[in-house]
């Protein structure tokens, strides 16, 4: 049998000349299914219901409150004149940006021939496709009459209309639906194989049909592999340019309005930048935890976390280097109504927010040049979620400030938000955390086929 | 190394199993790349390997073929950007025209967003079902699954599996064969005795509600597509019913019956505050404290006027009630109304008085003021009795009214005069008591004193 090197490995430890394994332990294929498979088939620990029992309530709790709103109407939340983006808003590129990480890892990593991505990817899509669900909640319920939302899409109707297609506002609805679908599409396509291990070792009826029906027969013959490696590759080079666009589109909402503060051409890249930031940091709060409890450190090493906090300092200072260029365009372009803007940023009426973003985003992820924090897991998690702090404060920065603030002082105001808006926010990660709970429990949450691949002598003679 | 290939007794026995072919078994990988180039070197055509994980190498051991999946996913992805191109073109050019700040219809730059998207969209799908159709997946139901060993070929083994459809295949042969190539284990496996297919009842229960599910998604779509004069299903009351009042209908809502509400004490309409100039607006000096004196004063005098013109035959040639003994008139005269013009006295203001008076007020009140205007005279020549003269202008009364109180009267009317004020800016209403206190002067002058040369040019204008 092929077997891996028996000792534990400190992955952390670089030998030149030589590659660390992406797998630590005595593990052989046989074992890497076992230690996966382990989640689903064993008895459900009593922790996980009481964490899945706190986080149903709580998504309970949000759509009750979207019941309510859809009731009395979106004047329950606290947007007035002048923000009429308030907190929905926020939270839903708060949440776009949270899932651009899964895609990152997933397609971007595998064609750059990154294997230790097969340890994370799965979860890492997971997340991406419930992140991409909270988000997609939030401009749903914000459009008002939520019984005309499909007045989004162009569909032939009695009023003989059409959507104008020149709105970044219904880009972004094709741009958001199409990156929940291919997310969803390559999410469950790598899934495949690793469903067929479940049904291959289920035990009971329900689980033998259920798996059964989403293995969809997979029986790992070497011709499907074949086209299902092709087929993978090609989402994955989809994916890439598609992710890409979406945090792209998302920043046009703003940068197409004419708003100070908002229009301009930095925000496409210094928004995915961001998104890729929070996106590892949400990453590493889920992970961290998770490797602990379901006992898959050998496959999700340091090793793991510690490259995923190199992209944090990569991400983390480009958009560090944007508040700084933003600062710079305002004054050198001279147009002194974006000179306001980004003077009222850091010092009007929410200069708080702004310093809480400015101490999350560019001092916390610089706390990583430290060897000992960035290969300490606690530590990791504790600037990571500081991190996820961050970058909803800078959404909520970008999207309040310069809305409160336009080119009228006669239309300025102040956004307070109502108990609704924090209680929706909140809820939303319950929704996202049950999702995720159900998740670990009934999917294989490590790209089992994956891992093999990249274990040691897996393929021909030597190491490939 | 168990090498037996055996068939159990309860299969043959039941009803022609065929033996779909054989399957060996390997732990190795390697083992199975060596293994597969010599049945692709044997001359098999229909064989396969099966693994936990894609093994690289053994596209070239088992002599596969490229899949032509790439070109799919291209053509899914031309047709996704063609049909977004055309759909922007389409529906914002032709089909319903968006003219926003004079941006052309189509331009390319615009529509880059929509198209690549559906393009993305397209070829992923292409990708994901091209590789489903290719390898003729979804396939829930295959014989090789009743292996039990197969089993482990999602875990950690891997097997070589011949067809017996091959030409090349033959129970005996083939078995000794890939006993050859050293598996831990060989088996033949069986098709079912049961028919795979699903039973008949079955197909034809899910073909019907598939095709009432068709039937059902037509209807929606010809019912959303076609113009009707009934009103749509609503599910949702929009603003289509708001239980809003109609203006000019009643209601029992209010105790006045009215529906239109009037304006609450106190309040002002937007656009008609005028507290800034009360002399200008009103010809008052100031506002007295019951504003509404003067509107109630003009109520009163409107409703007593028409009292007397419906209680029939009114003596034709009853003249105006006196302003004197008049108790509308009498809460009037005790307005503080303006003796000096508000507006700057000057020879164009008299000009245009003199104009607006002959446009607004001598068909009734004559060129002189003398309430001899023409229609006037038609009225009276008709006997109607319904025509109230109007009053000279150059009676003692009138002579002293402030001109405040002409200005009012203008505004709000008096008697059957109606209010001009909607007609006449104020402005325009003191260039007309300008001119009108020109006319009574006019009245009141000694002959003596004008100047023969004077005297002759008023003979003239005659």
């Amino acid at each position: 049998m092929a077997s891996v090197t028996a000792e534990p490995i400190d992955t952390t430890i670089e030998v030149p000349g030589k590659r660390t394994p992406l797998v630590t332990g005595a593990h052989n294929y046989g074992t890497v299914t076992d230690a996966v498979c382990r989640l689903a088939e064993c008895k459900t620990p009593l922790a996980w219901y009481v964490a899945l029992g706190i986080s149903a309530s709580l998504m309970g709790m949000l759509f009750g409150l979207v019941g309510y709103l859809i009731i009395t109407g979106v004047g329950v939340w606290g947007n007035r004149s002048p923000v009429f983006w308030g907190w929905p808003i926020v939270n839903f590129v708060f949440w776009v940006g949270i899932g651009h990480a899964g895609t990152l890892i997933s397609a971007i990593l595998f064609l750059f021939r990154q294997d230790w991505r097969t340890g994370i990817n799965r979860a890492a899509e997971a997340m991406t496709i419930f992140a991409v669900i909270c988000a997609g909640l939030f401009p749903g319920i914000h459009i008002g009459r939520v019984w005309l939302a499909y007045w989004l899409f162009p569909i032939p109707n009695q009023m003989a209309m059409w959507p104008n297609f020149r709105s970044p506002l219904l880009w972004d609805v094709f741009a958001v639906s199409t990156y929940a679908t291919v997310s969803l599409l390559f999410w469950y396509m790598g899934m495949i194989p690793d469903l067929a291990s479940l049904r291959d070792r289920a035990k009971g009826k329900i689980q033998q049909f259920a798996y059964g029906l989403f293995s969809l027969g997979w029986n790992g013959s070497s011709r499907h592999w074949h086209r299902y490696e092709r087929a993978y590759l090609l989402l994955a080079a989809l994916a890439t340019p598609l992710v890409l666009s979406v945090h792209t589109i998302v920043s046009f909402d703003f940068a197409v309005s004419q708003l100070p503060g908002w229009h301009t051409t930095i925000f496409p890249p210094y928004f995915v930048a961001g998104a890729v930031f929070s996106g590892f940091a949400m990453v590493l709060t889920l992970m961290i935890p998770v490797r602990s409890i379901c006992g898959i450190k050998d496959l999700l090493t340091d090793r793991h976390l510690e490259n995923m906090t190199k992209v944090i300092i990569a991400t983390g200072s480009m958009v560090g280097y944007a508040y700084a260029m933003e600062f710079f365009i305002a004054w050198y372009g001279g147009n002194r109504y974006e000179t306001f803007a980004f003077i009222n940023r850091a010092f009007g009426p929410y200069a708080w927010a702004y310093w809480i973003m400015v101490t999350c985003n560019v001092i916390s992820p610089q706390l990583f040049w430290i060897k000992k924090i960035r290969t300490t897991p606690w530590m990791i998690f504790v600037v990571c979620i500081f991190v996820n702090i961050g970058m909803w404060f800078e959404r909520f920065v970008i999207t309040v400030t310069s809305l409160s603030r336009d080119f009228l002082p006669s239309s300025w105001g102040y956004f307070k938000p109502t108990i609704v808006d924090v209680l929706m926010l909140i809820g939303s990660f319950g929704l996202f955390m049950t999702l995720f709970l159900l998740f670990c429990k009934f999917l294989p949450m490590v790209a089992m086929a994956e891992v093999k691949s990249v274990m040691p002598r897996p393929h021909g003679k030597g190491d490939h | 190394m168990a090498t037996t290939i055996e068939q159990s007794e309860e299969t043959k026995a039941k009803a022609e199993p065929e033996l779909l072919g054989l399957l060996a078994e390997f732990d190795d990988p390697d083992a199975l790349i060596e293994a597969s180039k010599k049945v692709r070197d044997a001359g098999y055509r229909k064989w396969d390997t099966h693994t936990p994980f894609p093994i690289h190498g053994i596209d070239e051991a088992m002599g596969i073929k490229w899949t032509i999946l790439p070109w799919i996913v291209a053509g899914c992805g031309l047709t996704g950007g063609t049909i977004a191109v055309g759909m922007q073109y389409w529906m914002n050019a032709v089909d319903y025209p968006f003219l926003i700040s004079g941006k052309p219809l189509f331009s390319i730059p615009a529509s880059i967003p929509i198209t690549f998207e559906l393009s993305v969209l397209l070829a992923a799908f292409g990708a994901f079902l091209g590789m489903l159709g290719l390898n003729q997946l979804p396939k829930l139901y295959n014989p090789i699954f009743k292996s039990e060993a197969f089993r482990r070929v999602t875990n950690d083994r891997f097997f070589v599996s011949m067809d017996a459809k091959d030409a090349k295949f033959s129970e005996i042969d083939t078995g000794e064969f890939l006993n050859s190539l050293n598996p831990i284990n060989v088996e033949e496996f069986w098709s079912d005795t049961e028919s795979p297919k699903l039973p008949r009842n079955l197909t034809l229960g899910l073909s019907l509600v598939g095709v009432v599910m068709l039937l059902l998604a037509g209807l929606v779509a010809y019912v959303r597509t076609t113009t009707s004069p009934d009103p749509r299903i609503h599910i949702i009351q929009d603003m289509d019913f708001q239980p809003s009042l109609k203006a000019q209908n009643t209601t029992n809502l209010f105790p006045d019956g009215r529906e239109i509400r009037p304006n609450l004490k106190g309040t002002i309409p937007r656009g008609q505050f005028k507290d800034d100039n009360i002399p200008f607006y009103y010809g008052l000096k100031y506002l007295p404290e019951d504003q509404d004196v003067v509107t109630i004063a003009l109520q009163e005098e409107k409703k007593a006027d028409d009292k007397t013109a419906t209680d029939k035959k009114a003596p034709a040639e009853k003249p105006a009630a006196p302003a004197a003994v008049d108790p509308v008139a009498a809460k009037l005269d005790k307005l503080p109304w303006v003796t000096e013009f508000p507006v700057p006295v000057t020879e164009k203001l008299m000009a245009r008085g003199k104009e607006r008076y002959r446009i607004y007020c001598s068909a009734c009140h004559g060129l002189g003021g003398e309430g001899d205007g023409l229609v006037t005279l038609r009225a009276m020549e008709l006997l109607q009795g319904t025509w109230v003269k109007p009053a000279s202008y150059h009676t003692e009364n009138v002579r002293k009214l402030p001109i405040g109180r002409l200005y009012h009267t203008i505004t709000n009317g008096v008697r059957k005069m109606p209010a001009y004020g909607s007609q006449v800016t104020p402005e325009d209403r003191w260039a007309i008591v300008l001119y009108l206190k020109a006319l009574q002067k006019s009245h009141q002058i000694d002959a003596d004193t004008i100047s023969e040369a004077e005297k002759r040019k008023l003979r003239d204008i005659k």
